[in-house]
C-alpha cells in the first residue's frame, strides 16, 4: 500500500453499522466495518452473499436500502461526514461525486430513453456541461471504452445494444461527471467470460486514465485479482482480513480466505465411456430447429451421453446451450434429426410422451428462485413426482421425501414444511436437485446450475452431484459457460457456438493444445488468480481483439484465431 | 373573547410547541398550519367557523380512535402470521375493516337490529324523526332507518354474490386460457372484448327487460358485465406465472391443466385478484345500486340503498338529507373497501419488501 499517503484518504467509513428490519426487530447486517480509500486506489470487496457487500457499497454513498438503516459509525467522504448530512447534500454527492455501477446494466437502463440522454442527465443536471458539451464528452468515453461506433452507438436505445456494451456504456456514464469514486457492484456477473474480459480491461484503462477510486464488489476472486490494489474480505457484515492484492493471493492470513481461495480444487476423476457396447442413455442425431419463424438456432448438432457420465456443454450465451436442452425434453420439437433414449427415438413433443420417458429425463434449472413455486411447501415440491409417478401415498410418501431430504444433506424434520423463500440460494437448488431425483431418472440435465450461487456454495452443489451420480449411476448433460466447473466435473465435451458444435471429445483431450480456435478462445478467456493475467493476455490478444469485438463479427473472429 | 376560542388557541399553540420540542416535525407542521387557518377563519367566520372546525376534527379523531382501537383489537384475535400483516397496515385500512364489519353485522341480524320491518307503513307519509323512527318516515310511511338496516342485507348481499360469481366465472376463464394459450386463449379474448363493447348499463336493462327483473336474473346479468375484466386480470396475471421454470418442470412431469391451475397458478395469483375483488365489489355494487335507482333492480318493497335515493328524492327540494342517508351508506362502504383493497394492493405489488 505504499502507493498512497495518508494525505489522500478520499473515503473513511470507520466502525460502520448497519442494521435491517426483519420480523418485527432490528436485525444487525454490519457489525462494525472500517474502510480506508486512497484517491486513485481500486479495493475489492469479496464474500459470498449476505457478507454484506453490496450494502456496504450503498452505504459509501452514504445510502441504506429499504428496510435497512446506518445505526453507528461514521463514514467520511473527502472530509465530508455522511452520516449526518442531510438528505439534499448526500444527493447533491451521488452521480456527480460518487458513481454507482450496477450489476445488471440491462435492468438499470431505463428502457424508454436513448442511452445518451441518460447519459448526458447527470452532468447536465449538475450544471457541469451543457447537453452538447456531454454529448461530445460520452462519445470521447464510449471510444475510450472501445465502444465499436462510439460516434452512432449512444443514439440506440438500451435494447437494442449487447449486454456486455451496455455494461461499459453504463461505466462511461458512471464517468460522465468525472466523480472521484466510482461503486462498481458485481459489474460482469452476469455477463459470459469472453465479454467480461472485455469489461474488466475497459474499467480497468478508464479507473486508471482518470485517477478514480473504486470500490469493486464481487465474489469472483480471479476478477478481483485483475482490479483491484487492496482486497477486503468479508464473511457475516464482519471483515476477515485485508491486505494489498499481491500479498493477499500469495499469503493469506486467515483460514476463511484460505477456505475462499482452495476453493475449485475440486476434481473428480475422469470417466471414460463404456466399451462393453452400452447403449447411450441419450443421443442427439443431426438436430436442427428453430424458434417460429426464426432462422434455425440449432444446426445439425449431434451427440452421445453414456450412462452415469457427465457431459459438458459450453459455449457463451447464444450459442445454442439451452436450446439444445430444450429439445431433448421435447419443449421444442426438432425440425430435423431426433433424440433417442436408450435407443428409442423419443416423440418430439412432450405431450406425447408417455409419462416413463418423463420420467427418465429430468432437469435442475439455473435460476432456483423461479424453479421451486414460492407458495407450494417443500414436502409438496418434491413429494409431488414420487406421488405421481410411484403413486405413494400417506406414511411412504412422507418416507421418500424425508429420504430425499437426507440425500441432498438437509434435515427432513426442518424443512419439510418450509417455503421456499425462506431458503437461501444454495438450499433452493439443492431442493430443485431432490425434485429431479424424486422421479428416480436415468438421466438429468443440469441448466447452468451453479452459475448463480457463490463459489463456495456451488462448490458444495457440484459434490453433491457428483456423490449422487456415483451413488444412484446418473447421467449428466452438464450446460455451463463456466470452464472452472467443466474442470471439475466433466468426463466429456461438446463445445458449441452458433448453434452448431465445433469441437466435442474427453476432457483432458480438450483441456491439453490444440484446440478448436473457440474453444481456445473459451478457455484462454477463464480469468486466473494471477494479478497479470489480464494484462499478459491483452498483450497477447491486441486490444482491439479481445472478447467480444473479436468474436462477434466473422473476419473479427477469423483476427482472433490467427492470435 | 369567549372562554371557548381563548380554549381553542392555547389548546393549538401549546400542542404545536410541544410538537416543536418533541421534534414531530409533521405534526407540527400540521397543527401550526391549523392555527394560522384558524385566524383567518376566525376572523372571517367567527366562533362558529371554528366551532365547525373542532367538530371536524372531532370527527376525525375519532374515526382515527375507532380505527387505531379496531386494529388492535384484529391484532389480539388474529393467528401469529395474519397478525403482523395487521400491525402493517395503516389506519385508512383499519377504518375500512371497521366500516366493513359494521355493515356486515348490521346486514347479518338486520331482522333483530332493525326496530320495523321493511315493508311495515307505521306513519304518515314522510314524518319527521321522533323518538319511535329515528330518521323519519319514507314516502309510504315507513321507518327510513329500519329500511337502511335491511337494505345493507338486501344490496350487498346481492352485490357480494354477482362479484362472487363475476370471479368465478373469469378467473376460471383467465387461468385456462393463460394454460391453454392457442385459439383457446384467442376465443376467449375476443368474445370478453364482445361483452366489454357493449355499454355496462345499456346491456343490463336489455337483459333484465328480455328476462324479466327477479334476483337470480340480476346476479347472473351483473356477473356477466363483470366477468370480462376479471378475466382479463387473471389471464395476464397467470401469464407471468406460466413462463416460470417451476410451470414448465410440472409441464414436463405430465401434469394436467387442473393440476397446473389450481396447484402451481393459483396460490401465485391470489393477492393481485383479491384486491381486484375489492374493486369490483365497488363497481358492481354501484351498477347494482344505479338498476335500483333505474327501477329495474331489486322490487320493492323490499329495501334497497339505490331505490330509497329516488324515492325520497323529492325531499331534497324542501331541504331535507334525509334521501342522502342510503347514498351516504353507499358512498361509506365503496370508501372503506377501497381503503382496503388499497392496502392489498400495496402488500402485493411486494413494496413491503
Amino acid at each position: 500500500m505504499g502507493r498512497f499517503s495518508d494525505k489522500d484518504v478520499l473515503l473513511d467509513i470507520e466502525d460502520l453499522r448497519i442494521e435491517g428490519y426483519s420480523d418485527e426487530t432490528w436485525v444487525p447486517i454490519i457489525k462494525g466495518v472500517d474502510l480506508k480509500l486512497h484517491r486513485g486506489e481500486v479495493m475489492g470487496l469479496i464474500g459470498e452473499s449476505g457478507a454484506g457487500k453490496s450494502t456496504i457499497g450503498a452505504a459509501a454513498m452514504g445510502y441504506a436500502r429499504d428496510g435497512t438503516r446506518i445505526s453507528g459509525g461514521s463514514i467520511e467522504f473527502d472530509g465530508m461526514e455522511l452520516t449526518t448530512a442531510s438528505e439534499g447534500e448526500r444527493r447533491a454527492l451521488r452521480g456527480s461525486r460518487i458513481a454507482y455501477v450496477a450489476q445488471s446494466a440491462a435492468a438499470s437502463f431505463n428502457p424508454a430513453h436513448k442511452i445518451i440522454d441518460q447519459h448526458t442527465e447527470a452532468p447536465v443536471h449538475y450544471r457541469i456541461k451543457k447537453r452538447m458539451e456531454a454529448q461530445e464528452d460520452a462519445k470521447e468515453l464510449y471510444e475510450r471504452l472501445r465502444l465499436p461506433n462510439p460516434q452512432e452507438i449512444g443514439f440506440r436505445y438500451p435494447h437494442q445494444v449487447s449486454g456486455g456494451q451496455l455494461q461499459r456504456a453504463m461505466t462511461a456514464m458512471a464517468m460522465s461527471c468525472r466523480p472521484d469514486l466510482i461503486i462498481f457492484d458485481e459489474p460482469t456477473t452476469a455477463l459470459d467470460v469472453t465479454t467480461q474480459i472485455e469489461v474488466l480491461a475497459a474499467i480497468r484503462d478508464i479507473v486508471d486514465q482518470f485517477n478514480t477510486a473504486a470500490i469493486y464488489i464481487t465474489h469472483d476472486l480471479a476478477v478481483v485479482a485483475q482490479m483491484a490494489d487492496t482486497i477486503k474480505v468479508l464473511l457475516k457484515g464482519e471483515e476477515v482480513e485485508q491486505a494489498s492484492t499481491d500479498r493477499m493471493l500469495s499469503d493469506p492470513q486467515e483460514d476463511y480466505t484460505k477456505s475462499l481461495w482452495a476453493v475449485r480444487s475440486f476434481k473428480r476423476p475422469q470417466k471414460a465411456r463404456p466399451t462393453d457396447g452400452t447403449k447411450p442413455i441419450i443421443s442427439v442425431r443431426g438436430v436442427d430447429a428453430s424458434y417460429t419463424g426464426g432462422d434455425k438456432v440449432l444446426d445439425d448438432v449431434s451427440f452421445d451421453i453414456y450412462p452415469g457420465m457427465t457431459v459438458a456443454v459450453v459455449g457463451e450465451s447464444g450459442s445454442g446451450k439451452s436450446t439444445t436442452a430444450r429439445v431433448i425434453t421435447g419443449l421444442l420439437p426438432p425440425s430435423k434429426g431426433d433424440v433417442l433414449l436408450n435407443g428409442e427415438p423419443l416423440p418430439p413433443k412432450y405431450t406425447n410422451r408417455t409419462r416413463d420417458q418423463l420420467r427418465q429425463a429430468q432437469m435442475i434449472y439455473q435460476m432456483a428462485d423461479t424453479a421451486l413455486n414460492p407458495k407450494v411447501r417443500i414436502r409438496e415440491i418434491i413429494g409431488r413426482p414420487a406421488q405421481f409417478y410411484s403413486g405413494l401415498k400417506g406414511p411412504a410418501l412422507k418416507q421418500r421425501v424425508d429420504e430425499l431430504l437426507d440425500l441432498i444433506e438437509l434435515e427432513p424434520s426442518k424443512y419439510y414444511n418450509r417455503y421456499p423463500p425462506e431458503l437461501s440460494g444454495g438450499q433452493k437448488q439443492r431442493i430443485g436437485i431432490a425434485r429431479a431425483l424424486a422421479a428416480e431418472p436415468d438421466f438429468i440435465i443440469c441448466d447452468e446450475v451453479t452459475s448463480a450461487l457463490d463459489q463456495l456454495v456451488a462448490e458444495g452443489i457440484l459434490k453433491l452431484l457428483d456423490r449422487l451420480q456415483r451413488e444412484l449411476n446418473l447421467a449428466y448433460m452438464f450446460i455451463t459457460h463456466d470452464l472452472a466447473t467443466v474442470r471439475s466435473i466433466a468426463d466429456e465435451v461438446v463445445v458449441m457456438q452458433n448453434g452448431r458444435v465445433v469441437e466435442q471429445g474427453p476432457k483432458d483431450q480438450m483441456f491439453t493444445p490444440p484446440h478448436h480456435p473457440y474453444t481456445d478462445l473459451l478457455l484462454s478467456s477463464v480469468p486466473e488468480m494471477d494479478p497479470n493475467w489480464l494484462t499478459t493476455l491483452l498483450e497477447e490478444r491486441g486490444v482491439d481483439n479481445i472478447g467480444e469485438a473479436g468474436s462477434e463479427t466473422k473476419d473479427g473472429s477469423e483476427k482472433t484465431q490467427s492470435a | 373573547m369567549s372562554v371557548f376560542v381563548i380554549g381553542y388557541y392555547t389548546i393549538l399553540i401549546a400542542a404545536s410547541c410541544l410538537a416543536v420540542y418533541f421534534e414531530r416535525r409533521r405534526v407540527f407542521m400540521l397543527l401550526f398550519s391549523l392555527t394560522l387557518v384558524s385566524f383567518v377563519a376566525g376572523i372571517i367566520g367567527g366562533v362558529g367557523a371554528l366551532r365547525t372546525i373542532t367538530t371536524l376534527a372531532a370527527v376525525l379523531s375519532l374515526a382515527a380512535g375507532v380505527s387505531y382501537a379496531f386494529k388492535e383489537f384484529l391484532v389480539q384475535i388474529a393467528r401469529p402470521g395474519l397478525a403482523r400483516e395487521l400491525r402493517t397496515a395503516p389506519l385508512t385500512a383499519a377504518f375500512g375493516m371497521f366500516v366493513i364489519f359494521t355493515y356486515a353485522i348490521a346486514g347479518i341480524f338486520a331482522p333483530w337490529i332493525a326496530p320495523h320491518g321493511q315493508a311495515e307503513v307505521i306513519s304518515t307519509s314522510f314524518a319527521p324523526p321522533d323518538a319511535n323512527m329515528l330518521l323519519g318516515a319514507d314516502q309510504l310511511g315507513r321507518d327510513i332507518f329500519s329500511r337502511i338496516i335491511y337494505g345493507a342485507r338486501n344490496t350487498v348481499g346481492l352485490a357480494l354474490a354477482a362479484t362472487i360469481l363475476a370471479f368465478v366465472m373469469g378467473a376460471f376463464a383467465g387461468l385456462l386460457a393463460a394454460v391453454k394459450g392457442g385459439w383457446f386463449d384467442q376465443f376467449m379474448g375476443r368474445f370478453a372484448d364482445v361483452i366489454m363493447s357493449v355499454p355496462s348499463l345499456i346491456f343490463a336493462l336489455l337483459m333484465l327487460s328480455i328476462f324479466g327483473t327477479n334476483l337470480f336474473v340480476i346476479v347472473v346479468v351483473v356477473a356477466v358485465i363483470y366477468s370480462p375484466r376479471v378475466f382479463r386480470l387473471t389471464r395476464a396475471v397467470a401469464g407471468n406465472v406460466v413462463v416460470m421454470d417451476y410451470i414448465e418442470a410440472a409441464k414436463l412431469r405430465g401434469e394436467g391443466d387442473w393440476y397446473l391451475i389450481r396447484r402451481e397458478i393459483l396460490p401465485n395469483s391470489t393477492a393481485p385478484l383479491v384486491a381486484e375483488f375489492g374493486l369490483e365489489f365497488c363497481f358492481v355494487f354501484l351498477l347494482i345500486a344505479g338498476l335500483s335507482f333505474l327501477g329495474l333492480g331489486i322490487q320493492p318493497p323490499t329495501a334497497d340503498w339505490g331505490s330509497m335515493v329516488r324515492e325520497n328524492a323529492t325531499l331534497i327540494s324542501f331541504g331535507d338529507v334525509t334521501p342522502l342517508i342510503p347514498a351516504a351508506a353507499i358512498a361509506l362502504l365503496t370508501v372503506a373497501v377501497n381503503f382496503v383493497v388499497d392496502w392489498m394492493l400495496f402488500r402485493s405489488s411486494g413494496l413491503k419488501g
